[in-house]
């Protein structure tokens, strides 16, 4: 586990090392500020304030975000060349891949964690219901890291990060809209069972309402552990080649 | 320290690699030497533990390379055809990441070390992006050697970097071979010459050669090769007068003279002398001809070509 370690040090040190992570972090602030700030202003008058509102806002943008966040991971070691000499340095396969996936999730879940301070400025106005949101957040960072495994799998796959993004973005983007699908199905039984197998039917109205289910929860971690095992695999092919 | 038994790549009905056989003893410098597609790069692969061979099995240091890869990659420094490097680390960062990810105890300290050995110490804080071409094929170097491995298999890396440095890394090629066991791919054959203890000349996959570079030289320049000019004669009166001398297989004008090729016995080049001067005119010049390694690879490849 050394190796997947070294590879995730040497990642989180490319994520801020580039002035790249800081424009997505500021980026992200400013979007969820301004959703943020409207959101306040309807509450004062209308309505309680939102409390998954971030996580709700996110569940839509990581079908873009977790793509753009990815796609360099493995594409561009193998177009620069420095997949040949990861594969034949004393670390497994697995390693290389898990490494990079939790470098990912480390990053993705420090720009969840700078989204707080919405939780911040609510909670010095007001009594914002903390459990419903704490909710909100375990289940949009579980969804983000099945988004990031998707995009990990893509990046395997081509050595053209404009590709990876591509697909991974279509193949996320089917998982978002399952429920649309669903909802138009007639027969109920089907809708379910296509509801079952998205992303969102996992997280809107579980989650988002407040509410942790381990089926949720093993939804999440059983995607994320298939697109790893196929990312390690697909890794493992360009030995044979 | 390198063991290679029948070793075979195939891809589909094509042999890139095909029951390649040689050994390499500690602190040997190898030189795997063949035109381009000639399967040097692929054979790295599999000893590297990149790739698993089609057929056959290699020992490095003791260890097979398809059951024991992990201890086989702990073992080897490999430096890829393309320096692969990581544009945006630091050269001290990225041979640590390197360090760490082979296990290397005080990775710090052996940084310096190998940084130092190969002059890139004072510019360890430059970003890879900013480095010449020369020193990135230095840097992947001290990749390579980092984890301080018993075997180093360097592909081709004399390759697009200018002479003087050429001739730096050739001399640092050399002066691995006192530590460590070298096996490096080229298809410059006077540097093979200049570099190897041993040369292995492949084509198509398979061996065609092998031996010190002076034993390649002897073993495969059969008889006697002369330099020959005369003057008196014309150009077709000499040749055919060469021609008639015992033991001449081959008279071929080159130059103002001729180069003669003849089977080796005693006193040819007495008779040659003799003749010329019987035949009325002068010898201004004879000599033997020593064939190049480079003659002695067209030779080969030519004669391959043919069968």
């Amino acid at each position: 586990m050394n190796g997947a370690w070294v590879v995730f040090r040497r990642e989180v040190g490319q994520y801020f090392a580039s002035p790249i992570a800081y424009l997505i972090a500021a980026a992200l602030l400013l979007v969820t500020g301004l959703y943020f700030n409207a959101d306040l202003t309807f509450s004062v008058g209308t309505k309680p304030a939102e409390p998954a509102l971030i996580p709700l806002l996110l569940s839509f943008a990581m079908v873009f975000c977790a793509p753009l966040l990815t796609m360099r991971l493995l594409a561009e070691e193998r177009r620069e060349g420095t997949l040949e000499l990861l594969l034949t340095a004393p670390v497994s396969d697995g390693a290389i891949v898990l490494g990079k996936f939790l470098s990912a999730w480390f990053y993705y879940t420090i720009l969840l964690a700078l989204t707080f301070i919405y939780q911040i400025i609510l909670a010095s106005i007001t009594q914002p219901d903390m459990g419903h949101t704490m909710a909100a957040y375990i289940g949009i960072w579980l969804y983000g890291g099945t988004t990031l495994a998707v995009g990990i799998l893509f990046s395997a796959i081509t050595e053209n990060q404009i590709v990876a993004a591509f697909l991974s973005i279509a193949l996320l983007f089917i998982l978002w809209m399952g429920e649309l699908i669903g909802q138009i199905i007639t027969n109920l039984e089907l809708a379910e069972v296509v509801r079952q197998l998205t992303l969102i039917g996992h997280f809107t109205s579980s989650f988002a309402v407040g509410l942790i289910r381990a089926e949720d929860i093993a939804y999440y971690a059983g995607i994320t552990a298939l697109m790893l095992f196929i990312a390690i695999r697909v890794v493992e092919s360009n030995r044979w080649r | 320290m390198i063991d290679v038994q029948n070793l075979s790549k195939t891809y589909g009905t094509f042999a890139a690699v095909d029951r390649l056989s040689f050994k390499a003893e500690a602190g040997e410098v190898v030189g795997l030497l063949g035109p381009n597609g000639a399967g040097k790069t692929t054979t790295m692969r599999m000893l590297t533990g990149f790739m698993p061979p089609s057929a056959g099995s290699a020992r490095i240091a003791g260890y097979d390379i398809l059951n024991d890869s992990l201890e086989v990659r702990r073992r080897v420094g490999y430096l890829p055809e393309r320096v692969p490097v990581y544009p945006d680390m630091t050269v001290q960062g990225y041979i640590q990441f390197w360090a760490n990810l082979r296990g290397v105890r005080d990775a710090r300290r052996q940084t310096e070390r190998v940084l130092e050995s190969v002059h890139l110490l004072e510019r360890r804080k430059t970003l890879i992006r900013n480095l010449s071409k020369g020193m990135r094929q230095r840097l992947g170097l001290a990749q390579a050697l980092v984890h301080d491995p018993p075997v180093v298999i360097l592909d081709e890396p004399t390759i697009g970097i200018d002479p003087q440095q050429v001739i730096e890394v050739r001399q640092s090629v050399r002066a691995l071979g006192e530590k460590h066991t070298v096996l490096f791919s080229t298809h410059i054959l006077s540097e093979a010459e200049q570099v190897c203890d041993r040369v292995i000349i492949i084509n198509h996959g398979r061996i065609l050669a092998q031996g010190t570079p002076a034993t390649l030289r002897q073993q495969l320049q059969p008889g006697d090769h002369l330099y020959v000019q005369i003057s008196g004669a014309s150009s077709a009166a000499g040749q055919r007068l060469l021609a008639e001398i015992e033991g001449v297989q081959q008279v071929q004008p080159q130059g103002i003279g001729f180069h003669v090729r003849a089977a080796v016995r005693a006193n040819l080049r007495g008779d040659i002398a003799q003749r010329v001067v019987q035949a009325g005119y002068q010898l201004e010049e004879l000599r033997p001809v020593a064939m190049t390694l480079e003659d002695i690879f067209l030779d080969l490849l030519g004669r391959e070509e043919g069968a």
